[in-house]
């Protein structure tokens, strides 16, 4: 059941979380508070429910607010108690402090400007993958879009050529498939994470170096492969 | 004992919970959303996981988030904090699939006290004294209506799975019950995902007295003495103190060795509150039970010295106990502030932006639980509290001098707080008799509030 929770209710309310510098303070708060209200009241309880029954999709409306919740096509049923889930807590490298070295710990905070889509996420939009230019704009970089154990595809290699949307892996979260897509066209570049390996939500895991310099690209590509 | 715990919370109590795992000696990791990259847990954590966007349903909220983070981080127990999962027996059986500990009681005991009219008639058989209301459930407006006539008028209309005031309607002739049903079902169905219904009797000029007990799994349990939460906005709690000036020493013990010895008859296990009403002539009457560690938990940790999010964490590790009920003493008076970001000014909107300058407060009995810093930026998408100020004293005059002091120390600048609020308080004469009820505030109005405060 709580493998919904992950994809509730996507069409909720979502402008009223993002950034909005355009918006006046108070509406933008007006709008925060109405979200928490909806949050922590609403949301959990139509998910309660949703799980409860062995319906697809709930839908409520309330003042100007429509909050709807629909049970991810893939997912049902999907919560299942997994012994498999319990061999990655004892896969080499995982436990305690020795597990994905400089993974976890590079994404400690107080990077400062380098971190500046942390508060500018927009809430139900999936982040399934997302573009971050590396500075000097020929590359784009897949991320995770969840916590769990990533698996690239093994069809996609360095100098594989991808367009935007191409699943690239998935990084596996209590047995679903989180997808991780191209962020851009372009050709498959260094992939930061080993298979098999824990990441975290945001973590950079594969480089695409993008379409317009493909020549420069491939050469990269074939340095990281060796 | 645990090896590693993963913290699934944010703000002052996940960095409460990172205190409580150092003083044990337990390794933890801090799980966070994108919003709280920066934040004073995650800096000061062992380890730190995001876990996923600002939006709490998918970070926070989100089960397989959480738990797939405790697994890849090689935890094996997840604290849960106050809010978010703390209370979902679902999270708390999926936590247990996964061959990890849920901090807190067990699923099938979250389970059996979920529903809030089974509890009080379970804990109403074990000698409680409850609210006159309705027979169980109310099966329809017919039934509803003779329920009403044999209780009596006015009446609270009550969803059996709700919590936090809503969907909660007073009713004073049968007209505005049979008109209120459907509304209150409606309301309950959106809210709570269950209709179910029934109704207390209501009672007037009530305080919020809750006991807070701790039991362990082989049934051996204590209270900690009560606390009186009855300084309320719109069912907000905002101050909380103890003991509760509302009853006198033999009323108080009265109420929390029937609440101690109801509970552990019930099979409760870890931590807990059991939530009472008393009225003007010092009556109690339970309402329901909160099965996490709750916001104000550090009142009853000054009045005893014992570390409660410890406890927990121990108790939820099957460790015995360890101490009996005379070993709890309850020692002088305590205070808690709740410190929001609220503007008083603008009925009490929720305020975000950058803490630009801070200060905590200190002296004798002084206790600040804060994840803020100077420069720390206080992100919109999250409930408003900013941190607790907990102070205690010999006696409750002395602990209401040093309060003075300590807020007026107290300097958060760079957004709104309701620091205002807290000090109107501490000059006003129902509050310093402890005459105060959990309706004052809303039925004087905070602004009429503030206003007479500052003239006078």
């Amino acid at each position: 059941m709580s493998a919904d929770r992950r994809r509730a209710a996507p069409e909720t309310a979502d402008t009223g979380g993002e950034p909005a510098a355009a918006r006046s303070e108070s509406d933008r708060l007006a709008d925060h508070a109405e979200i928490d209200r909806l949050t922590d009241d609403l949301v959990p309880a139509l998910i309660a429910k949703l799980s409860a029954t062995g319906l697809g999709e709930i839908e409520v409306g309330e003042g100007s607010w429509t909050v709807r919740v629909r049970r991810p096509a893939d997912a049902t049923g999907s919560h299942s108690r997994r012994s498999t889930d319990r061999s990655s807590r004892s896969q080499p490298g995982h436990g305690g402090h020795g597990h994905a070295p400089g993974a976890f710990e590079g994404h400690r905070p107080m990077t400062g400007a380098a971190t500046g889509s942390s508060n500018g996420s927009s809430p139900g939009v999936a982040a399934a993958g997302s573009t971050r230019g590396d500075g000097d704009g020929h590359r784009s970089v897949a991320t995770s879009p969840a916590v769990g154990i990533f698996q690239p595809r093994p069809e996609v290699r360095s100098g594989t050529r991808v367009r935007s949307g191409d699943r690239l892996g998935a990084v596996d979260m209590l047995g679903v498939p989180q997808e991780v897509v191209a962020p851009a066209d372009g050709i498959v570049g260094a992939t930061l994470v080993e298979p098999g390996e824990a990441v975290e939500y945001g973590q950079e895991l594969i480089v695409i170096e993008l379409a317009a310099r493909s020549g420069d690209a491939s050469r990269t590509a074939e340095r990281s492969e060796a | 004992m645990f090896r590693k715990i993963l913290i699934a919370n944010r703000g002052e109590i996940a960095l409460r919970i990172l205190r409580a795992c150092r003083t044990l000696g337990i390794e933890s990791v801090v799980a966070y959303s994108e919003a709280d990259r920066e934040s004073l847990p995650v800096q000061l954590a062992d380890e730190a996981i995001c876990i996923g966007p600002a939006d709490a349903r998918r970070s926070y909220l989100s089960a397989p988030a959480v738990i797939s983070a405790a697994i890849v981080t090689g935890c094996d127990a997840i604290h849960p904090g106050y809010g978010f999962l703390s209370e979902d027996e679902g999270f708390a059986e999926v936590v247990r699939a996964h061959d990890l500990t849920f901090i807190g009681p067990p699923a099938n005991i979250l389970e059996r006290f979920s529903n809030k009219e089974s509890t009080r008639r379970l804990l109403g058989s074990l000698g409680l004294p409850t609210i006159p209301g309705s027979n169980g459930i109310l099966r329809d407006d017919e039934h509803a209506l003779s329920e009403g006539e044999r209780i009596g008028y006015p009446l609270l209309i009550k969803p059996a799975a709700g919590g936090g005031g809503k969907g909660m309607r007073m009713v004073r002739t049968p007209r505005e019950l049979e008109a209120s049903l459907n509304v209150c079902r409606s309301e309950a169905r959106a809210a709570f995902g269950d209709d179910s219904l029934y109704l207390e009797s209501w009672l007037d000029e009530t305080r919020h007295v809750e006991v807070q007990i701790a039991v362990d799994r082989y049934g051996r349990g204590v209270h900690l003495g009560e606390r009186d939460c009855s300084v309320q906005r719109r069912h907000q709690k905002i101050l909380e103190e103890g003991p509760t000036p509302a009853l006198g020493p033999e009323a108080r013990n009265d109420l929390c060795m029937r609440a101690i010895r109801a509970i552990v008859s019930a099979g409760y296990e870890n931590v807990g509150t059991l939530e009472f009403l008393v009225d003007r002539d010092g009556n109690f009457f339970f309402i329901e039970i909160n099965s996490r560690i709750q916001v104000e938990h550090p009142v009853t940790e000054m009045l005893t010295g014992i570390d409660l999010v410890a406890t927990q964490i121990r108790i939820a590790a099957g460790e015995p106990l360890g101490f009996s009920q005379t070993d709890v003493i309850t020692r002088g008076h305590a205070i808690e502030f709740r410190i929001n970001a609220e503007d008083p000014e603008r009925e009490f909107r929720p305020a975000a932006g950058v803490v630009e300058r801070y200060l905590a407060p200190g002296g004798p009995g002084v206790r600040m639980d804060s994840h803020l810093f100077a420069g720390y930026e206080v992100p919109p998408f999250y409930d408003s509290l900013l941190g607790k100020l907990i102070v205690w004293g010999p006696d409750r005059a002395t602990a209401i001098a040093r309060s003075r002091v300590a807020l007026d120390e107290m300097l958060i600048e760079g957004l709104a707080t309701n620091i205002s609020i807290h000090e109107a308080l501490l000059t006003n004469e129902t509050f310093l008799e402890g005459r105060w009820t959990t309706n004052l505030l809303d039925r004087v109005g905070s602004a009429a509030f503030l206003a007479a405060a500052s003239r006078g």
